[in-house]
């Protein structure tokens, strides 16, 4: 799997509320829920396909795009700071 | 290479300033001039500055980077929408004064529109807040 396909694989997570001599730093392995995920997805790929095929959805290029649209989040960064708390979210 | 940027490497070259302040006085020199980016490079995020100070809430700033790879998958979902829902979607953006088909987004179009967002910049500043959208 080509990395521009595939989504991120952790994430982390800082927060650090004023007062608070160390934040809070977590490493989430998303991974592992996209492991989950895939017997998820069998489970209901014959619902999605009879649903693609009501809707007349193209079900292969729905797939492509929402694994596209996963790794697209690859490298986002998010932070706040306010008075109270930093927060700071990265993904992998 | 323009003047300024040269001024700086000059006060660096004979040690009136050190290689961090050097790098912080280009990085301010291109956000002045609003050229976030050489020309040929293409711009990998869209990064969102928010700066405000609320008399309620205090100084709060966001910084926000996105990368431009999932702007392209957002726009390549728009592939995936059955006809029929893109003609009323269509419909409901002609209703509202948007004269766009979406059925006109194909993965060219897309690049242009990325390779046109290399160039964007936006800042607003007033008394309560900055916004700088810009790509790098």
């Amino acid at each position: 799997m080509k990395a521009e396909i595939l989504p991120p694989l952790s994430a982390s997570v800082h927060v650090k509320p004023a007062g608070w001599r160390f934040g809070i730093r977590l490493w989430l392995p998303l991974f592992l829920l996209w492991l989950l995920m895939i017997p998820l997805f069998l489970l209901f790929l014959p619902f999605l396909f009879v649903a693609a095929l009501i809707f007349g959805v193209n079900l292969l290029r729905t797939v492509g795009a929402t694994l596209a649209l996963l790794a697209g989040f690859r490298g986002t960064r998010v932070d706040v700071d306010t008075p109270d708390t930093k927060v700071s979210v990265k993904l992998h | 290479m323009n003047d300024n940027r040269r001024q700086i490497l000059d006060m660096l070259a004979q040690g009136k300033i050190n290689a961090a302040e050097a790098e912080g006085l280009i990085a301010a020199l291109e956000r002045q001039s609003g050229a976030t980016l050489a020309p040929g490079v293409k711009a990998k995020y869209l990064r969102v500055l928010v700066d405000t100070d609320d008399p309620l809430d205090g100084p709060t700033k966001v910084n926000v980077r996105v990368p431009m790879q999932l702007l392209r998958a957002g726009v390549r979902l728009t592939g995936v929408i059955p006809t029929r829902a893109r003609d009323q979607v269509n419909e409901a953006l002609r209703k509202e004064g948007i004269p766009f088909d979406i059925n006109e987004l194909t993965p060219d179009n897309l690049e242009e529109l990325v390779e046109e967002l290399r160039d964007l910049s936006v800042d607003v500043d007033n008394e309560k807040a900055k916004v700088r959208v810009f790509c790098e």
